[in-house]
């Protein structure tokens, strides 16, 4: 019934939707986007189903929030959904073949070949794969399926981060590297690399990954090159150092999942005299060499860009450890979503939150602390304008009312070691800087965990600040 | 309180920790106790509101119904126990669950106003003048939340409880805020004499066997007897409304006046003056008045502005059949066949699923399948045991049922392992697939058309007869245990060399190779999906994962009724030399065993360099000294009005800082002690100083301490301070263990 002039007021709740249930055939997907303000629910009745990579039991009803992402099923699967969507719809695939999936698993197969070659003889090392293409070409989800697959097989992989926006097992702005073991969570809207899966003082129903960060606090790869060189660096030596203590890890290989990398044909300006002037359009090979070389990596995964697979073939063509460096070029799936600003912005969001008060699974309590401008160290990339001075270095930031609402990285070091070693130190937490106020020369800040901040930090430029987190 | 009430009481808060769904039952056997148990009334009353005051935001809607029952139940003596602890047990509750909870729980405030279904008392479950200030601070919020509602907090916010305005404190674990009344007439401790004691008052209610408040509980088998108080009719009040109505038409010629040019208040201010003659006017029939009220309670939310806390609910929220999505739809007053279709697979089923399939004793399958027991809940079991299922599917014996869900699956596939065409095989349109809803008849379209599947679907009727014919051809056994059985364990491991590096080689399916990542691992854990081979290693395995899941469960239950918070990360040696190792738990860098990595001793300077070593010991030397904040409730904290006290320690000259304790519920001075008696009597002569001035001024300066310097006097305190601090959230933390 509608009351006269009362009907402009619209309910913000629509009803909740029923259950329905949702057909996959063998290959095919079923994808959907759900808001960060609503939650679905999913079941798989029959058949096997998986999100990227990692199956789903069947009969267990997962919850999924805020997430862009599919379930694909190999053998078929009818699945039980309800819940809000932003939007869902099934791919089928006609035949396999026509599956972007075919060659996923095949070239995963191939890994597990390689992986069983490397421990049967040789050094035991099993495949560095790192994984590039230009933007929306799939290449986290893949990183994320071929982990998720080796795993399943009792590997023990290694997947690496170097691109800063990502920030897997951590905050944005973040390189980070983990070992996967043990299953990945289905539920997490990162797909299981979210910082969620992080560990906790707690239990957690899904084993927690533990990883190594390093903070880069930027964006864009081009925003402090050498620094996020020095970072993959650091990362690459951490990874190293890694398989060669651990036979398992060393048999698993590592995955990396790179920035995105849009080279066109004919664009390139690589002038070797200046090094910084690599930034233009060579610029994203370059770094990527640099990945080649830091983690020895000898097969490469292009997406969708025959272009940069040929300018790679170009560069050098032996890894670190001499083997020669396999090149393959992959389509790019269609359907990719090609993430939009605001999504993204509202991902970091609820990944910041995330971290300080848990997800839908546990809720964490963060401290709130006071302290004295005197008794923490804040310190802030220098603006380095000028191209010709080496690298940039850190200072003491100014606390002004600006800090509030950014998280700052703690690092791993003390505060009275040299500059170049905080800004290279591996991240051990975030805070978040709910209150500045300069009158009494004190600062809220918002922290995992409670206790002193004898540790430096460091306030990045990126991810932005964004409304008080403490609401 | 004598032992046998604490007895009581102790028992009483076990079960409600055990409680984790509103199971109609386990809150009816609750209610039985605490009616039986009416002489240790007050024991119980207090556990139950400590409970709630506590428990995880899921668990606070099955308790907060167990108090429903009982009140409703029992009145005497429970409504007077808990009235005056209504207003911070409803509201501390409110804060903390998400909004579809808080949807429930405004049902059920609806219900306290009303009188008790089935009573001839025509008194409601609470006084209104218990009730309205809930009501009040409700609508304050959703004001609030309302101005709030366009800025991009939204989902910042949902589902997070939102505290009182922060000062320099430590968020309340959970982030319970408790706030105190707003018109301040209720003690804040309810161990004042009551008027009525229990044991000897009889009880004037008699017992039924349905508690009324039975409708909203998911669970309920039958229709209510009487129009329960959750149900829709009863809840609207026409004087109410009118009043509501009246109210809103004078802020809407308020905001009029002061906005005439805006055709929306004109238009919106002229419907409810219409609103209000045709309720003046007519008699209109309930379910009108239900869509009337939720209008008005929508528009009041949209055009109040006043401000005190903050809170998420959906404007929505008084409407009976939105039904949240997702698992807390087992929480909703809707009736049973609604509940029933969402949650299709029963209990029973999938404990049987899991039973032949984990190989695990009896015993810990049983628990992993059931919750009933004293064993922490699992999340197969979130459906309840005894569902209305029967009811929705005829009562026909499901194949499922009898083999475990998925297994007539393994069976077929088991029968033709690994052939090219049995993923190829063609499957039905979409369509037919949605409309082979029940179980038997959903898994073959995807498997090899096996010799009976054209009987299959005659049979499906009958599916004792599917399963005499499946034993005749031999593809079944003599006992569902058989089935995972024919399922190879291990195949040679396909050839390296038959794909190569290149784009042609990558894109040729290779669909024989698929089963290397699903069967041929072996049968998935009904947990989390992962596979295990059947070999003898591999049941060991599971065995150990099972078991893995099964603690995991029992301490994330435990772990709720603690703080948890996130761990710090590992330094990049402890990373390089830590091991991966599955169904191990994590173990936080302090590295104190198991019980280590849920110690609270994980702060940013602790771990990895070891730089509070021996911190610990000193720490249980320091007694805990504190006091309550002299300016009682005031939001200033310490600021003004703290009659006659000093605010500044005599010896170094610094403030006190005020801190929330959750321990007390209220503010504290840390680190403080009274010198000369107590502050809050006002009299002369009393100082309050900082413990740890005190002491270094009267027994000296220590020789550690005179190393330090007199300027590092102010900040080894303010570390003792935390460090005292820390010491009674831990001594917090163990009481509730």
């Amino acid at each position: 019934m509608s009351i006269p002039g009362l009907g402009q007021i619209t309910a913000q709740q629509s009803s909740a939707p029923a259950t329905r249930t949702v057909a996959l055939h063998p290959f095919s997907e079923w994808r959907f986007q759900i808001s960060p303000a609503s939650t679905a629910a999913c079941r798989l009745v029959a058949g096997t189903a998986e999100r990227d990579g990692t199956e789903l039991a069947q009969n267990k009803t997962y919850s999924l929030t805020r997430c862009r992402s599919k379930i694909v099923s190999f053998t078929g699967a009818t699945l039980e959904v309800s819940g809000e969507f932003e939007s869902e719809n099934v791919k089928h695939s006609p035949t396999p073949a026509a599956s972007p999936f075919v060659a996923y698993l095949n070239l995963h197969f191939l890994l597990q070949a390689r992986r069983t070659q490397a421990s049967q003889g040789g050094n035991g090392q099993g495949p560095r794969v790192m994984i590039c293409g230009p933007a929306a070409t799939g290449k986290s989800s893949l990183a994320k399926m071929l982990i998720g697959w080796a795993t399943r097989q009792n590997e023990q992989p290694v997947l690496a981060t170097v691109d800063p926006r990502d920030g897997m097992l951590a905050l944005p702005g973040t390189l980070s590297a983990a070992v996967f073991a043990t299953v990945m969570d289905v539920e997490d809207p990162e797909g299981g690399v979210g910082v969620g899966c992080t560990p906790s003082s707690g239990p957690s129903a899904v084993p927690v990954k533990l990883p190594v960060g390093y903070y880069f606090g930027r964006e864009k790869v081009e925003d402090d090159e050498q620094l996020w060189k020095d970072l993959v660096r650091r990362l690459g030596s951490s990874v190293r150092a890694k398989t060669g203590g651990d036979q398992g890890v060393r048999r698993g290989g590592v995955v990396i999942d790179t920035p995105a990398v849009d080279f066109k044909k004919g664009e390139v300006k690589v002038k070797n005299e200046d090094g910084q002037q690599q930034v233009e359009q060579g610029g994203g090979v370059e770094g990527l060499m640099h990945v080649v070389r830091e983690f020895a990596v000898n097969i490469i995964v292009v997406l969708g860009s025959p272009d940069l697979e040929a300018e790679l073939r170009s560069r050098n063509n032996k890894s670190t450890l001499g083997e020669p460096i396999e090149i393959v070029n992959l389509d790019k799936p269609d359907g990719v979503v090609e993430q939009d600003r605001q999504y993204l912005l509202s991902s970091r969001k609820a990944l910041i939150k995330d971290y300080f008060f848990g997800d839908s699974k546990r809720a964490l309590s963060p401290s709130v602390q006071s302290f004295s401008f005197d008794d923490v160290v804040i310190f802030r990339a220098v603006d380095g304008l000028d191209l010709d001075d080496p690298p940039q270095v850190l200072e003491r930031a100014e606390i002004t009312e600006e800090m509030s609402h950014w998280t700052l990285a703690v690092m791993d070091a003390s505060v009275n070691d040299p500059l170049e070693t905080i800004r290279q130190a591996p991240v051990i937490g975030w805070v978040c800087v709910s209150d500045v106020d300069k009158d009494r020369r004190r600062m809220k800040i918002l922290s995992p965990v409670s206790g002193r901040l004898t540790r430096p930090m460091v306030w990045g430029r990126w991810p932005e600040p964004y409304v008080n987190l403490l609401g | 309180m004598d032992d046998i009430g604490e007895e009581v009481a102790a028992d009483f808060r076990e079960a409600l920790q055990d409680l984790s769904t509103n199971a109609r039952f386990e809150i009816v056997t609750l209610t039985n106790i605490a009616k039986e148990n009416a002489n240790h009334g007050l024991a119980i009353a207090e556990v139950l509101t400590q409970h709630i005051k506590e428990a995880p935001a899921s668990k606070t809607l099955p308790a907060l119904y167990v108090l429903d029952s009982i009140v409703k139940n029992v009145p005497t003596p429970y409504a007077l126990f808990f009235g005056p602890k209504l207003y911070q047990i409803f509201m501390g509750s409110y804060t903390k669950v998400d909004s579809a909870t808080r949807r429930k729980m405004d049902e059920m405030l609806k219900t306290w106003k009303e009188p008790i279904a089935g009573s001839i008392s025509k008194k409601p479950v609470f006084p209104p003048d218990l009730v309205r200030p809930i009501e009040n601070a409700l609508l304050a919020a959703r004001n609030a939340y309302q101005d709030k509602f366009q800025s991009q907090q939204q989902h910042l916010m949902r589902g997070r409880p939102v505290g009182p305005p922060s000062r320099a404190t430590p968020t309340p674990p959970m982030g319970r805020a408790y706030q105190p009344p707003p018109h301040g007439q209720y003690p804040p401790h309810g161990d004042q004499p009551y008027p009525m004691r229990s044991g000897n008052t009889p009880n004037g209610m008699p017992h039924r066997a349905t508690p009324p408040s039975a409708g909203p509980h998911a669970h309920y088998q039958h229709p209510p007897p009487s129009q329960g108080p959750y149900g829709a009719p009863a809840g609207i009040n026409i004087d109410k409304l009118k009043d509501d109505i009246q109210q809103l038409i004078q802020l809407g010629t308020a905001e009029f006046t002061q906005n005439m040019h805006d055709d929306s208040i004109k238009t919106r201010l002229g419907a409810l003056l219409k609103l209000q003659e045709i309720l003046q006017s007519q008699n209109l029939p309930q379910e009108q008045l239900m869509a009337i009220n939720d209008q008005v309670a929508q528009l009041a939310v949209n055009m109040r502005a006043a401000a005190t806390q903050p809170q998420p609910p959906p404007p929505s929220s008084y409407h009976p059949a939105a039904l949240p999505p997702y698992n807390t739809t087992t929480h909703t007053p809707t009736p049973p066949v609604v509940v029933s279709q969402q949650f299709a697979p029963p209990a029973a089923p999938v404990a049987a699923a899991v039973a032949p399939a984990v190989q695990l004793p009896a015993v810990l399958a049983a628990a992993l399948g059931r919750p009933a027991s004293n064993v922490a809940p699992v999340p197969v079991a979130a459906a309840p045991p005894p569902p209305p299922r029967p009811a929705t599917t005829g009562g026909t014996l499901s194949l499922d049922s009898i083999l475990g869900q998925g297994a007539l699956a393994a069976l077929l596939a088991a029968k033709k392992p690994a052939t090219p065409q049995q993923t190829a095989t063609p499957v039905p349109p979409p369509a037919a697939l949605a409309a082979l809803r029940s179980p038997p008849q959903q898994t073959p379209p995807f498997q090899p058309p096996p010799p009976t599947q054209p009987a299959a679907n005659p049979l499906t009727q009958n599916p004792s007869a599917l399963l005499a014919m499946l034993r005749q051809s031999g593809l079944l056994g003599g006992t569902p245990s058989s089935a995972p059985a024919p399922i190879i364990p291990s195949l040679p491991p396909p050839d390296p060399n038959i794909i190569t590096l290149t784009s042609a080689s990558l894109k040729l399916p290779r669909l024989h190779l698929l089963p290397y990542l699903l069967d041929h691992l072996g049968p998935p854990c009904s947990q989390c999906g992962r596979r295990f081979p059947t070999s003898e290693e591999g049941k060991k395995k599971k065995t150990a994962h099972m078991d893995w899941h099964f603690r995991v469960h029992q301490r994330v239950a435990e772990a709720e009724q603690r703080g948890q918070h996130r761990s710090q990360f590992v330094s990049e040696l402890d990373w390089i030399q830590s091991h991966e190792e599955p169904d191990v738990d994590y173990n936080a860098p302090s590295g104190e065993g198991e019980e280590g990595s849920e110690s609270d001793d994980n702060d940013w300077s602790g771990g990895v360099r070891g730089g509070r070593k021996g911190g610990k010991g000193k720490k249980e030397e320091k007694k805990k000294r504190w006091i309550i904040a002299p300016d009682e409730g005031g939001v200033g904290g310490v600021g003004d009005g703290g009659a006659g006290v000093n605010k500044v320690c005599p010896i170094c000259q610094e403030k006190f800082q005020s801190r929330y304790l959750e321990e007390v519920q209220d503010w504290v001075w840390m680190d403080a002690v009274v010198v000369g008696g107590q502050p809050g009597m006002g009299g002369g002569g009393k100082r309050v100083y900082h413990g740890s001035c005190w002491d270094e001024v009267n027994a000296g300066v220590q020789a550690g301490q005179q190393q330090q310097g007199l300027t590092l006097l102010g900040k080894g305190k303010r570390e003792r301070e935390e460090e005292g601090e820390e010491e009674i959230r831990g001594g917090v933390k163990r009481l509730m263990r």
